[in-house]
């Protein structure tokens, strides 16, 4: 909120020096934001935080900075000459709800002119960013500035049957507020009502049917207590947020209602020659009794880590209006009513400590029982994953969790989909109106960009969160997808990336969750060319994975100009990492002996591998894929596939007649199994 | 046989290694035929040892040491003429200055980097590292944290809503909750995590990332909550850095700080990017409220705690001079790849 400094000092039973002024209230919770030097004086930006609405006015922060300051607080005066018939014979005001206005006072002042407000009023409420309009309206916004008190000012005239009615809104009812938009209002909104209408919208706006005009000869000025989540519910449910809404859904001090209405009918008559009728109207059905709230110094001590001094803690709640009457070291205080924030003790605790300054407590570390930190939830998971992806060299990237439905909607039909769509009630934007089910149309957007941008190759990772809902629950879920786009290698050797480069990161990264993947086949689902596509089981037959070449259809759609290998895991099959048991290492050197088969494209690897494992004899170490061939010197449709067989005893060397015997026999299996040529 | 036959080798030796010159084939050619471990000539020299009169064999064998110590030093020294010549000529010489063959490197994203960064520094402190939901309910996200049904804090966090009445956490701090419901005191946690806020802009972003901490324990006092965060920014930042707690307002913790460093990027003498204050904001903390405490069933009259929280897209910003948040989640690689 914006201060005029000058203004401020007024309050202050002494001037203090700015700087200090500035760093004082700082440190005891009103942060100093901008200091703008105008005309003479400053202006200042001054953070008051939502629970002090009472010094988000020239009084209120004046208040504190007196005991900030260690200085007096002037006491507020105004002089005011009633005449006339008495403001009861002009208008009439009752409160048909009392849990939503506690207290409704009125002022009448007869026979106002309409003119400008003077250079000094204009020019403060210009430095507090209010437009001057006239004297009357000006004169009730200078006291909202000085005192907090929202007021408004009615044409008397205009009120039919010169009566005032506090009342709910009737469903539907309509109201042109001040700023000339027509409002529908619901019965949990509360309306000041003349005998036919509603002429005001409580604690937000006024409204233009009894607005003061050029004509206006006698005024109405309310000055009011609204409760403030009704205040609150309307202007959010309306959309509005004014100086009044603002101050009332924090809290008002309903005890200023009085007093400020004095002030500001004493302003206009001052100002304008009008005259104050004798009597102020003041409906206050529900009073509240101030709350009395018990300190003990000590205690206050144990609770900052400070030895405090009684006197000191009794000087500075007596210097907030706390009344603070002290027995030794425990001290009673009186909450005043601008308080609102102030209900018990605690709260007393944090008056204390602020005004004697958080610098003035020691730190000094805990001493807790230290059990070593652990990594609890799902964070070692995500973790491993992460680590598992950048060490394979994946660059990580975070996008936004919320996407468009378009995009969103890719998922639905395919294995990975983890249920319906979870919509955002409120979203920012339309390209941002779904939680996501998938990451690759996050993963997608950074790819092009990235390729656009002349980048050669991507490789690239995203782990985070998935959202759904399913029977009205909301759910949600770790993944991490991965792409890769254009090259991979080095000058020496530069290759095009393909399924199997993206087979094998999957691979390494799974393997350093770890993530035991069972099968892998053809599939995955929408978001993958047909053919081209692969999905991923775990152990329990599950889909947990899909990997392949993003769908031609896709890659158009997402401006992409060279092909995109992606693949998208469930974290949630992931394993716990285990404790590895250790294996004597081999004491006789390993045989290996190839074999290369021809057969027909349509024989999975898979199988043939499956079939030369159950094939091979004992003592096969392991099976490996040493060369695939296909295209010329082979009819069409056919592949030779070039299997490594390591062959390695436990307890001597084998010869390579053994060996030769070993490989015989595969080959009469697998021709036997699966048909399959020699080449 | 005797000790010309001794000389005649040395001036044949001479003058072959010579004829060798630095072709590396040929002075291995010489070395074979003179020091060769089965018929060089040295070899046949000390056989011939054997066939002399004794009293012979003193003057020949030290004559033939001296001739055995010059082909070994002489044939060293054309061995390593014959490498340096080819060091400076050959064909085989490599281009040192060539690239590697490149290594793919991974890169974490920033933000992930700095909070590994802080939660390695709150784990070495005891802290243990939680949990929970992105997608929350009004009670764990606002009404447990002190921040009742329209109330006027609740325009401080923006908030996303989903279907059922739920929503997106506006900070960790509903793991507060949820932490102190199911256990019991001593706590010590720390909580980082994503987080949503409905707004948009140079400095805010409706997606960021946070970390929470949360100490309960009998006796914690405000003095512990200073020491602990002085102690935490001294290690994330510099143990030069300045510290400062301002009073602020947070509905969950009561008193409440807000907490400021001295800017790194002046060291506090005030810039474009302190707003010429020489402090920057980084951290929120206070007490816990004693009405959180009631919510989730801990004793407000026997326990007594701290909790903070930090912006870790904001320290990312900070650390590696980003200058505009929404950078972060693009989703360009080249973002992250600059910090492998």
């Amino acid at each position: 909120m914006r201060f005029d400094l000058g203004w401020l000092n007024e309050q202050l039973d002494g001037e203090p020096e700015p700087d200090l002024l500035a760093e004082r209230l700082t440190a005891c919770g009103f942060n100093v934001e901008v200091r703008e030097p105008v005309a003479g004086t400053e202006v200042w930006d001054v953070d008051v935080t939502t629970n002090r609405p009472d010094a988000m006015n020239h009084r209120g922060l004046a208040r504190e900075a007196a005991v900030a300051c260690g200085i007096g607080l002037r006491s507020h005066a105004f002089e005011m000459v009633e005449a006339g018939d008495p403001a009861s014979t002009s208008v009439a005001v009752a409160v048909d709800d009392p849990e939503r206005c506690s207290r409704y006072v009125a002022r009448v002042v007869r026979g106002v002119r309409m003119v400008q407000s003077p250079q000094w009023l204009r020019a403060r409420l210009e430095r507090c960013g209010v437009r001057p309009i006239n004297a009357v309206v000006d004169a009730t916004n200078l006291v909202l500035l000085e005192l907090g008190q929202p007021l408004h000012a009615f044409d008397l005239d205009l009120l039919a049957g010169r009566r005032i009615i506090v009342r709910r809104a009737r469903p539907g009812e309509r109201l042109v507020t001040l700023d000339g938009v027509e409002r529908t209002l619901t019965d949990d909104m509360l309306v000041i009502a003349d005998g036919e209408r509603a002429v005001g919208l409580a604690g937000v706006m006024g409204g233009a049917n009894t607005e003061i005009s050029e004509r206006t000869v006698d005024v109405v000025l309310e000055s009011a207590h609204f409760e403030a989540s009704g205040v609150r519910r309307t202007a959010r449910a309306l959309g509005m947020h004014t100086e009044a809404s603002h101050r009332f859904e924090r809290g008002a001090d309903p005890e200023m209602a009085a007093w400020a209405c004095d002030a500001a009918a004493a302003l206009i008559a001052r100002l304008t020659g009008a005259r104050v009728a004798p009597e102020r109207i003041d409906v206050h059905p529900r009073p509240r009794a101030a709350a009395q709230i018990e300190l003990s110094v000590p205690a206050l001590g144990r609770f900052a880590g400070l030895d405090y001094e009684p006197a000191e803690v009794a000087w500075i709640l007596d210097g907030l209006g706390f009344a603070p009457d002290a027995a030794g070291d425990r001290i009673t205080c009186t909450v005043p009513s601008w308080r609102v924030d102030v209900e018990r003790t605690a709260d007393l605790y944090e008056e204390v400590i602020r005004h004697v300054g958080y610098d003035a407590v020691p730190a000094v570390l805990p001493v807790l029982p230290t059990p070593p930190g652990e990594r609890c939830g799902g964070w070692g998971l995500v973790d491993r994953a992460r680590d598992a992806a950048v060490c394979v060299g994946l660059v990580e990237v975070v996008t936004y969790a919320f996407i468009d439905e378009a995009s969103d909607a890719l998922v639905t039909g395919s294995a990975m989909e983890p249920g319906d769509p979870l919509p955002l009630v409120n979203p920012l934007a339309r390209t941002q109106s779904t939680m996501r089910r998938s990451l690759l149309p996050g993963l997608l957007g950074g790819v092009r960009e990235a390729l656009n941008q002349g980048e050669s190759g991507v490789a690239v990772f995203e782990e985070g969160r998935i959202f759904w809902q399913r029977d009205d629950r909301p759910g949600e879920a770790e993944r991490l997808a991965i792409a890769l786009a254009g090259v991979h290698g080095s000058w020496q050797r530069v290759e095009p990336v393909g399924f199997a480069s993206l087979k094998g990161v999957v691979e390494a990264v799974c393997g350093g969750i770890p993530m035991p993947l069972a099968e892998w086949r053809r599939g995955g689902g929408p978001w993958l060319e047909p053919g081209q596509g692969a999905e991923i089981l775990s152990a329990d037959g599950r889909v947990v994975g899909i990997a392949g070449r993003l769908a031609d259809g896709l890659q158009q759609l997402w401006g992409l100009r060279q092909p995109v290998w992606v693949a998208e895991l469930d974290l949630r099959a992931a394993a716990q990492p285990g404790v590895t048991s250790y294996q004597p290492l081999p004491r006789f050197p390993a045989v290996s002996a190839d074999v290369t088969v021809e057969h027909d494209r349509a024989l999975a690897f898979s199988e043939l591998e499956r079939t030369a494992r159950e094939a091979a004899a004992e003592l096969v170490e392991r099976l490996e894929l040493t060369a695939r061939f296909e295209g010329e010197g082979l009819p069409a449709g056919r592949v030779r596939t070039t299997l490594r067989i390591v062959y390695r005893h436990p307890d001597r060397s084998l010869t390579q007649d053994e060996v030769n015997t070993m490989q015989a026999a595969l080959r009469q299996q697998l021709a036997e199994r699966l048909g399959v040529d020699f080449a | 046989m005797g000790a010309d036959r001794i000389d005649e080798v040395r001036r044949a030796f001479v003058r072959d290694l010579e004829a060798a010159g630095t072709d590396p084939d040929a002075v291995e050619r010489v070395r074979v035929a003179y020091a060769g471990r089965r018929s060089g000539q040295l070899l046949e020299l000390t056989g011939a040892l054997r066939e002399l009169p004794a009293e012979a064999r003193r003057d020949y064998g030290r004559a033939l040491n001296e001739l055995k110590g010059l082909v070994e030093e002489r044939l060293e020294a054309a061995r390593e003429a014959a490498q340096a010549a080819r060091a400076s000529t050959g064909a085989d010489v490599l281009d040192v200055t060539l690239p590697g063959a490149a290594v793919p490197r991974g890169a974490e994203h920033p933000v992930h980097l700095v909070r590994r960064r802080i939660e390695s520094i709150f784990l070495r402190m005891g802290y243990s590292v939680e949990d929970g939901p992105e997608v929350e309910d009004d009670w764990h996200n606002f009404e447990a944290l002190n921040i009742p049904p329209d109330h006027a804090a609740r325009d401080d966090q923006d908030t996303f809503y989903l279907p059922g009445g739920y929503l997106l956490r506006t900070h960790t701090s509903p793991v507060q909750a949820r932490v102190m419901r199911r256990g019991s005191p001593p706590i010590r946690i720390i909580v980082p995590g994503r987080v949503y806020r409905r707004d948009s802009d140079l400095r805010h972003s409706p997606m960021f990332h946070q970390i929470e901490g949360l100490v309960v324990d009998e006796g914690i006092t405000f003095g512990h909550l200073k020491a602990t965060l002085e102690t935490f920014l001294r290690a994330l930042f510099s143990d030069r850095v300045g510290v400062r707690f301002r009073p602020s307002y947070f509905p969950f913790t009561e008193p409440s700080a807000e907490v400021d460093i001295t800017c790194i990027f002046c060291q506090g003498a005030g810039c474009g990017m302190c707003s010429r204050s020489g402090w920057i904001e980084i951290l929120g903390s206070g007490m816990v409220d004693p009405r959180v405490f009631e919510k989730v069933g801990i004793d407000p009259d026997r326990y007594t705690g701290f909790a903070f929280g930090i912006g870790l897209d904001r320290v990312a910003l900070l650390r590696h001079g980003i200058p505009d948040l929404r950078l972060m989640f693009t989703g360009d690689p080249r973002l992250a790849r600059q910090f492998a």
